[in-house]
């Protein structure tokens, strides 16, 4: 479904990706770990166009993303969260949800102006479908709060709501546990699972939580430096002798 | 007690999404909007025509300011520029004899497509330097104006603006100038209120707030910087023209030069930015404050409680106004609006204390 071919992106003088290359499979959680500042997140900015490879190809379904702008690479299908959550403050869970819809509606000022003719039809229509992943995340209880008041563990599941307003087939997930408590992450892991069965999506999942990586993932695909250096079934990828030098030295 | 939020219940979407869910927001705004209506029965032509008419217009030109600067988080230090474009658009086509309603639809364009030229900017840079090139804009557009004869007739020229009519009514009298300022206001209340909670809005929004996560759930930032550029100046330039043709029935250079943009982005600030209320609240401060401040002083001089000279007291109201708009950015920075949203859920929820947010 997603594949990257020798994959390399550096900035000035580092090299951030050397030659990675994968390949995710239509359905499954495919894992991306490795220590800090290992390129798992600059391999996701690659894929979402943020930062085009400088070598290697990126395809998904057919199409080549290496030249497609961010707001495009939505339209085909790809959705992500980020690390640090990238809600928009000032507005309401709702509002914040309804702009993942954005690829779908048709704004216009015009339409506004003439809001009870032309907007009001397909905003109640969008409504109804961000109501759908309201409930499926079940985040009834704070749909009308701004999205500043409420806990991280709540954000971290509005942006991933946000994400599946979009009706994507892939969906990239950058650290979603991160800073939770093991409450909040197995809340996690358990909606993940869930939209993932419901809307029928694959997903890529970088998470530092090994216990997560191993417990829900397929496949995974380890980076240090820049590099792969393991990839595989899950608990073959993560128990590899490379893996465990690469995190608590040889 | 008729303030009440409890108890009010929507069964549709579209209701829950509608401009006032609050029963007694409605009354307010029915009740304004009646006042509105009927000032020409009750109110003398002086205040009509000096105080209630300017602050009209210069509402909507707050309005258009504040969905640029304040939604799309784009500043603007130049929309003086943007109105001139629009007065004077209008005034030579509706002296060539186009109709009123076209001209007005033209001066927008004209300022729009202006706008945007310089709004391009906004796809580069960010912050100051966007204040930079609209700034230049400003400058830009003064300097063309005074110095192509064809467009202001001269450096202190003064163009009358022609007998025009709008929708068959003459726009001559003062009632027919200020409905028409009215008609003009409520569009860009709307206007503003319906971009506000739809999926515009929230694009534009998204844009300001966070330009990344805005791409990657597939809003194209420069598509809305420029649609916000171009909304915003087709608003303000049919205000200009609004400007000139219903207040000044005249069209000279200095009524749009670099102070009108200074006092439009102080509407804007001291109002709230991006909100509506603040929008109407800021404009009027600005406009009326200063000349309530001088009457003030001229009245306290008057009865022995001040003992100052005469250019001192010019400068007193000045002096004050200029400490109140301070006063209001160190304790309110969220501009009037604000203050009436504070007192507003102090309402919601009295005689209790504690607000939701």
């Amino acid at each position: 479904m997603l594949a990257c071919e020798k994959v390399s992106r550096w900035f000035g003088g580092v090299r951030a990706l050397s030659d990675v290359s994968l390949d995710i499979q239509q359905g499954e959680i495919f894992g991306l770990v490795g220590p800090n500042g290992s390129g798992k997140t600059t391999l996701v900015n690659s894929i979402t166009g943020f930062y085009p490879p400088q070598q290697g190809t990126i395809r998904f379904e057919g199409h080549t993303l290496n030249r497609v702008r961010p707001h495009r690479i939505a339209s085909l299908g790809i959705a992500r969260t980020f690390q640090n959550v990238a809600l928009f403050k000032g507005m309401s869970v709702l509002d914040n949800i309804l702009l993942g819809r954005h690829t779908f509606m048709h704004p216009s000022a015009l339409a506004s102006l003439f809001y009870w003719w032309w907007a009001e039809r397909e905003e109640v229509a969008h409504r109804d479908k961000v109501e759908e992943i309201i409930d499926l995340l079940q985040l009834e209880s704070v749909r009308d709060e701004p999205v500043e008041v409420i806990p991280l563990g709540m954000q971290k599941r509005v942006e991933l709501a946000r994400a599946l307003a979009a009706e994507p087939r892939m969906l990239i997930l950058d650290e979603p546990m991160a800073g939770m408590n093991q409450e909040e992450k197995e809340y996690m892991v358990r909606f993940v699972l869930d939209a993932k069965e419901a809307l029928d999506l694959t997903v890529l999942l970088i998470e530092h939580h090994m216990d997560v990586i191993s417990a829900i993932c397929d496949r995974a695909v380890v980076l240090n430096n820049g590099e792969v250096i393991a990839q595989g079934p899950v608990l073959e990828a993560v128990r590899h002798p490379a893996v465990i030098a690469a995190y608590i030295g040889e | 007690m008729f303030y009440r939020l409890s108890g009010v219940y929507h069964t549709r979407y579209s209701a829950t999404r509608q401009l006032w869910p609050i029963p007694a927001d409605r009354w307010q705004i029915g009740a304004v909007a009646v006042l509105a209506l009927a000032a020409p029965l009750y109110m003398s032509d002086l205040y009509l025509s000096s105080y209630l008419l300017p602050w009209l217009i210069f509402s909507a030109a707050t309005l258009a300011l504040t969905l640029l600067m304040g939604l799309a988080g784009q500043l603007h230090f130049g929309f003086g520029a943007v109105m001139a474009i629009g007065a004077y658009t209008s005034i030579h086509l509706a002296r060539a004899g186009v109709p009123f309603e076209l001209a007005l639809l033209a001066a927008g364009l004209m300022a729009a497509l202006i706008g945007c030229l310089f709004g391009a900017a906004a796809l580069r840079v960010k912050g100051l330097y966007l204040v930079m090139a609209t700034l230049a804009m400003q400058f830009l557009v003064d300097w063309v104006i005074v110095n192509v004869n064809a467009i202001s007739g001269g450096a202190v020229a003064t163009l009358q603006t022609p007998q025009v009519s709008y929708l068959f009514v003459p726009v001559a009298s003062l009632t027919a100038r200020y409905y028409l300022a009215l008609l003009w206001a409520a569009i860009v209340t709307l206007l503003v209120l319906n971009i506000k909670r739809t999926s515009f809005g929230r694009a534009l929004v998204a844009v300001r707030d966070k330009d990344f996560a805005a791409a990657v759930i597939g809003v194209n930032i420069f598509k809305y910087k420029l649609l916000a550029f171009f909304t915003s100046s087709f608003l303000g330039g049919v205000t200009g023209s609004i400007l000139a043709f219903c207040f000044y029935q005249a069209v000279t250079p200095s009524q749009f030069n670099f102070d009108v943009t200074i006092q439009l982005v102080a509407m804007a600030l001291v109002g709230g930015l991006g909100s509506v209320i603040g929008g109407f609240l800021g404009a009027g401060f600005v406009l009326l404050a200063p000349i309530v401040l001088l009457n003030l002083i001229a009245r306290m001089t008057d009865a022995g409680w001040l003992n100052v000279s005469t250019t001192l007291m010019a400068h007193i109201p000045l002096m004050l106004y200029g400490a109140m708009i301070i006063g209001f950015l160190l304790f309110e920075p969220l501009g009037l609006a604000k203050i009436y949203d504070n007192a507003r859920k102090y309402f919601l929820v009295w005689p209790f204390r504690h607000t939701q947010s």
